[in-house]
């Protein structure tokens, strides 16, 4: 008797022990980042951050030192400032574009869609770094270096390839009936693209802006190469790489400026969440 | 839809035009940050105040990266912190840097600067790099009240320093504390020690050879000075926590074994910048009076006493008029007192103000630079960046780590071998 119950539940308990420990090991980096934003530099220098966790409830050992130096030294709110221009723009813009060359390849029938296809994935194969000098050269052609239409651009151009194939794929998967019964009601391919496929698609949309927003937020190189560092244009990551000396003095500073940091994404991950939660196709076909 | 079409190339047309750029301006680019950006801010806020001309500094600590990438697109910066004496060659031979002859007064660069600042900055008949302000590395750190009350003496030769450890040991002190942990960097502490005894074993002539790989990594000098390092960094009696410790703890932290109670290590041997790190961890330790240096003792007297450092190198890749003041004011011991001032730096320029230094510990390390028989640049930063930042510091990792010296020199001279 105990024995069935339990053959019945192993799978399920293994599971549950996978799941966790990997929530663990994930999670204890995270957690040491934490701690050690909150304790003093003197701190840091001698013991590690699980030192505070023998008397967690001890409130002394804790500042909020670290945080006040980080949002008080100066440039904060520009630099917070530039970084939502460059993320809106550099989510929105490719995003946007991306969708309609997923739609137009996967639903449209048209010569050589296959042959484009192929070549936009190839696209993921070229390393960004070998595109810099080349592309910063035509930008001072075009004087788009130091410019955030610039940065746009190219965040787009980075973007796309990885976007157009997510939704591609995405797009695959819904049926061609369900398009085929919109042309004969007589709904033209723009309106299909607004009516039927960006409404269905929601959760991946929502799935690539977050993969989107994050690689935008969290970039520094390529903002370093097309912006440039100086403060009037420098996003947050610039700003924060400059709170340490050039040997990596005043590194602890770093953790709060992590924390900071992190709350944007975060914020946009939990008000996009409840769009992957949905149903993908829920009413979508009635037999 | 059209609506939101037209709202982003509107948006873009607005993004486009706010890149343009301003008359009277220098663009810099540096490596500083936290504090010292705050004081070359001071320096900039000097010259603004002095010119009207405004400078644009962007910082970042990718510098190499991101120069070789604006020099290479075409848009390099005004003026930039070079790397070192290494990349600043690469750069000349791009045709990028302007020679700096036409644009510093002559005057000032005969009279003011001794010749070991323009011997660095020369290069194929051209100077091209202004040392701005120097650090020095040959510097043994200790806490004299500790050394006073366990009766220890600094040392002055290399067999002082010996019987000076084997003396400690016997007390039951650890003598070193070492930390070679530095990011993708990690080990270059380790290659300035090597640098230190490879200047007084070998002498400046050697050094200077071995740097420019003109003597195999496999000679035997080399060899010897690994191995002086080694008898150190390779023994848990002579280093607090023995290899493991060396190869795991981070260089900024190290230097804190001194003041722990009772203090783990007795010595340390780092460039003048540790002081920022030893009063970020002890805030109370009055810098002068609870932590001293010593100059890294002579090991064989006919090389006499070297002095390992680095300096703040500036160079000019766009030649106007603004960049040329500014590199004039950076060369003014005006500017250079700013510097020292804030951050502890040792100013270049001989006219320099001594009462500019912030205390009197500054003003022994200015004494002892300009004491010192010899200057050499830190060798890691001058040779070819695939060794000097790359195999040297993996080099010396695998040494610490317990491999075998041969087959780590000979693996540094295969990719030695490759780059010159």
């Amino acid at each position: 008797m105990n024995w069935q119950k339990l053959k019945r539940k192993l799978p399920r308990l293994v599971v549950n022990i996978v799941v966790i420990a990997a929530i663990v090991i994930w999670f204890v980096p995270t957690l040491g980042l934490l701690i050690t934003s909150f304790r003093p530099a003197s701190d840091v220098a001698y013991t590690g951050w699980w030192t505070a966790l023998s008397s967690p409830l001890k409130f002394t050992q804790y500042t909020v030192e670290n945080y006040k130096n980080v949002l008080s030294s100066g440039g904060m709110l520009i630099a917070f400032r530039n970084s939502f221009i460059i993320a809106i723009g550099g989510t929105v813009i490719p995003v946007f574009f991306a969708a309609l060359a997923a739609f137009g390849l996967s639903k449209l029938n048209f010569q050589g869609r296959g042959f484009f296809y192929a070549l936009i994935v190839m696209m993921l194969v070229v390393p960004t770094q070998m595109t810099f000098v080349p592309v910063l050269r035509l930008y001072n052609k075009l004087s788009l270096s130091g410019t955030f239409g610039g940065l746009w651009l190219v965040h787009t151009g980075y973007g796309l390839p990885f976007s157009i194939f997510m939704l591609h794929t995405f797009f695959q998967s819904l049926p061609d009936e369900l398009f085929e019964a919109a042309h004969i009601d007589g709904a033209s391919i723009w309106t299909t693209f607004i009516r039927l496929a960006i409404p269905l698609s929601v959760p991946a949309l929502a799935s690539l802006v977050i993969f989107q927003f994050l690689a935008v937020w969290n970039d520094l190189l390529v903002a370093l190469i097309y912006l440039g560092g100086h403060q009037s244009v420098a996003p947050l990551t610039m700003r924060l790489s400059s709170l340490v000396g050039s040997h990596g003095q005043d590194w602890h500073l770093l953790t709060a400026a992590a924390f900071i940091s992190m709350t944007v994404p975060l914020i946009v991950f939990l008000a996009l969440q409840k769009y992957f939660v949905r149903g993908l196709m829920g009413g979508a076909v009635k037999g | 839809m059209k609506r939101r079409v037209l709202l982003v190339s509107l948006l873009l047309v607005l993004a486009l035009s706010l890149g343009a750029s301003a008359e009277g301006v220098v663009t810099m680019m540096g490596v500083w940050g936290g504090q010292e950006l705050e004081a070359f801010q001071e320096v900039m806020d000097a010259f603004t105040a002095k010119t009207g001309i405004t400078v644009q500094f962007e910082g970042t600590r990718d510098l190499p990266t991101l120069l070789q990438t604006r020099i290479a697109a075409g848009n390099p910066p005004d003026v930039a912190a070079l790397p070192g004496p290494g990349a600043m060659k690469e750069y000349v031979e791009q045709g990028a840097l302007i020679d700096l002859n036409n644009v510093l007064d002559a005057k000032v660069l005969a009279e003011d600067y001794n010749d070991a600042w323009i011997e660095l900055g020369t290069y194929q008949d051209g100077l091209y790099a202004l040392t701005f302000a120097a650090d020095i590395k040959s510097l043994v750190w200790y806490r004299p009240d500790v050394f006073a009350e366990k009766g220890y003496e600094v040392p002055a030769t290399w067999e002082e320093m010996e019987a000076l450890m084997d003396q400690m040991v016997a007390n039951g002190d650890t003598p070193w504390a070492i930390g070679l942990e530095s990011g993708a960097a990690s080990g270059w502490p380790a290659t300035d020690w090597i640098e230190d005894i490879m200047l007084r074993t070998a002498g400046p002539e050697v050094y200077d050879q071995w740097v420019n790989h003109e003597i195999p990594w496999t000679d035997e000098r080399v060899q010897e000075a690994f191995e002086i390092f080694g008898k150190i960094a390779r023994n848990s009696d002579y280093v607090y926590g023995g290899p493991v410790t060396v190869l795991s703890t981070n260089f900024g932290d190290s230097v804190a074994e001194l003041f722990t109670d009772p203090p783990r290590a007795m010595m340390h041997r780092q460039a003048s910048f540790v002081t920022s790190f030893i009063q970020d961890a002890n805030p109370d330790v009055v810098i002068g009076e609870d932590v001293a240096f010593f100059g890294f003792p002579m090991i064989k007297p006919e090389h006499g006493n070297p002095m390992l450092g680095a300096g703040d190198m500036i160079g000019q890749f766009n030649d106007t008029p603004e960049a040329a003041a500014f590199m004039n004011f950076l060369a003014s011991p005006e500017a250079q007192e700013i510097w020292a001032n804030r951050l502890g730096k040792l100013g270049t320029n001989n006219k320099i103000d001594p009462a500019a230094y912030p205390d009197d510990l500054t003003r022994d390390m200015a004494r002892l630079l300009n004491e010192a028989d010899v200057f050499r640049f830190d060798g890691s930063d001058s040779m070819a960046a695939a060794v000097g930042s790359g195999a040297f510091w993996e080099g010396v990792l695998m040494y610490v780590g317990g491999d075998d010296l041969s087959d780590v020199l000979e693996f540094i001279e295969n990719v030695a071998a490759d780059s010159y």
